[in-house]
């Protein structure tokens, strides 16, 4: 077995008995990156030297026996919005593109404490604007089971890196389905996590009431090691949740069936637009999911249609307010050759950002300004009371939800580019449950023509180890999870 | 929401919240945003269909009290560190263009 191909739990059993070091399993990942990457582009920094030391030291500590966990020695990549201490991190934007933050976010000091391998960066849509990587301010990303087609966005590289054996997990962000969204396109298992869930600290904002940060990984079991290590309250995030976090693992392998269950299916997610294909996967998926003892039900949540207008003016205004802080004058991009301050400013801002970013900074000033702001943020606030209110009554009769992740599989690269409104309604099943705060999964379920299809799993609030479950018993009796793209046999 | 007719999208508008944002378009950025800009505003019109009289808004999405600390003395970044990103400096200052203009 290449090393490639290795679970977590299976790395895990190969370190803890000395068959594989961190050394070897790491040098192998830094290889198939450096021999298939230029192909796929999912990474925008390689961080060799740092993974080389923190594979010894996670050997080290293996040969000592003290304080290892089921990932130390295991490497993997995270988004580029995640600040990496001395590791360049640039939210796939020309505005950071030498940015080095002089400190870890809290989900990467925590893998640090873990004794993980950061094998680097990973593209994305340029702050996270976007549905495909087209938006990086660098380069494309390619879609691993077909290079013309785009892996999703805005965590679009680290979809891909899983995707493509360049790393056995990768942490995303999700603000309005880019953990989700590319998960389903690249064919991998992605968690966005409940608002508060994972501390946000230096995870660099786009929507602050909407950030969370997920792993992605190739099956459930390895996503809930991953969130066990990353998850928890954080005294440097004011909102972040002081529940404590399960055992999700010890609660996967203790899961039999899902009797007890019961599963609702909002019909407004199963209307018009929606690929044939993607219903008919999805159709199958659920019954297999009542096989396994869930209680199937149709519920109806009836604000769906106006999730996307508010999670666009929300998005707007919060991104707009984020970004004001690229000026060229503490870090980042600076255009020097100017007058005045001000100048330095708007000539900062007109090269660094591109016309995506531009394009949500400028609708979100409007929508801020003077004799606009009732009209639209504050109406989308109101509205979104009412998105809330409709899961809050379905999880009154539910345990959870189950989805499509997206209305058609993966699309071409160039095919929405150009006409930003259609790229925006790609979202429409995703969003709303940023705007709710709850917490949703995204499973493999499918493969049309080559391109795989995704089940989205929504539950309330901190249900995270209920969504797990289902999404690890769905994957005990079906293998879409196992399928991989034709690069996946590419060997060093 | 602004009925379409109250609300002009043209050039002037654009320019107006380009400077508002700080952002120094040119002549294409301009004439594509005025054109994009109505399409994608007359799309989120379809919010004035809801009745929103007596819905709160939905700002906060924390369920946390205001959280509190103890006022304690922590270690924080050097000066050093802190300026290693800035473009340019001078003795533990980030240095910016004039704000002044000399006569």
């Amino acid at each position: 077995m290449d090393a490639h191909e290795l679970s977590i739990q299976q790395a895990h059993e190969l370190l803890l008995s000395r068959k594989i070091s961190s050394e070897e399993l790491t040098g192998a990942y830094l290889a198939r990156i450096q021999q298939l990457d230029a192909q796929i582009n999912s990474y925008v920094t390689v961080s060799e030297e740092l993974a080389k030391k923190q594979a010894r030291d996670a050997d080290q500590r293996l040969k000592r026996g003290e304080g290892i966990t089921p990932l130390t020695g295991i490497p993997y990549s995270a988004k580029d919005s995640l600040s990496t201490r001395s590791v360049r991190t640039t939210c796939s934007s020309k505005i950071l593109e030498n940015y080095k933050p002089f400190y870890d976010c809290t989900a990467i000091q925590k893998l640090n404490s873990a004794g993980t391998v950061l094998l680097g960066k990973t593209n994305m849509d340029e702050f996270g604007m976007g549905s495909s990587t087209e938006n990086s301010g660098f380069f494309t990303t390619r879609n691993p089971w077909d290079f013309d087609h785009v892996p999703g966005g805005s965590s679009g590289g680290s979809a891909a890196a899983v995707a493509a054996g360049l790393g056995l997990f990768s942490l995303g962000e999700d603000t309005g389905g880019s953990v989700r969204m590319p998960a389903s396109f690249c064919g991998v298992t992605g968690l966005k996590t409940t608002y508060g869930r994972v501390s946000r600290y230096g995870l660099i904002p786009l929507v602050s009431s909407f950030d969370t940060i997920g792993p992605m990984a190739r099956s459930v079991y390895d996503v809930a090691l991953v969130l066990e290590a990353i998850a928890g309250h954080d005294p440097k995030d004011s909102t972040s949740r002081v529940e404590p976090i399960q055992q999700y693992s010890r609660a996967l392998k203790k899961t039999e069936n899902l009797r007890g269950l019961r599963i609702g299916i909002p019909r407004e997610y199963f209307v018009e637009g929606l690929d044939p294909e993607v219903d008919s996967s999805l159709r199958t998926a659920i019954q297999q999911i009542e096989s396994l003892g869930a209680e199937i039900v149709e519920v109806s949540l009836p604000h769906t249609q106006y999730a996307i207008p508010v999670y666009y003016l929300i998005l707007f205004a919060e991104a707009s307010s984020n970004l004001a802080k690229y000026d060229g004058v503490r870090y980042g991009l600076s255009e020097r050759d100017v007058n005045s301050v001000l100048d330095l400013y708007l000539k900062t801002r007109e090269s660094g950002f591109g016309a995506e970013t531009k394009r949500r900074i400028m609708l979100g000033t409007f929508a801020l300004s003077a004799g606009y702001y009732d009209a639209y943020y504050l109406k989308a606030q109101k509205v979104r009371t009412l998105i809330r209110q409709d899961f809050q009554k379905a999880f009154e009769t539910c345990d959870a939800l189950i989805t499509p992740v997206a209305p058609t599989t993966a699309f071409k690269i160039g095919e929405k580019i150009t006409n930003p409104l259609d790229m925006y309604l790609s979202d429409v099943h995703v969003v709303a449950v940023n705007l709710a705060g709850i917490p949703a999964l995204s499973v493999p379920c499918g493969i049309s023509k080559g391109l795989p299809i995704g089940m989205q799993v929504m539950g309330p609030h901190l249900s995270e180890e209920t969504l797990l479950r289902i999404g690890h018993m769905y994957q005990r009796q079906t293998h879409w999870h196992t399928k991989h793209p034709p690069v996946w046999g590419d060997s060093p | 929401m602004s009925s379409k007719a109250e609300l002009q999208v043209d050039e002037k508008l654009v320019r107006e919240i380009a400077s508002l944002a700080r952002l120094d378009l040119n002549q294409e950025e301009a004439e594509m945003f005025v054109s994009q800009f109505k399409d994608i505003l007359d799309y989120v019109s379809i919010l004035n269909e809801v009745d929103t009289e007596n819905v709160p808004p939905a700002y906060l999405s924390s369920v946390n009290k205001s959280a509190m600390r103890e006022d304690t003395i922590q270690d924080s970044v050097s000066t050093e560190e802190f300026l290693s990103n800035a473009p340019q400096s001078k003795d533990d200052y980030v240095v910016i263009p004039r704000v002044h203009m000399e006569q």
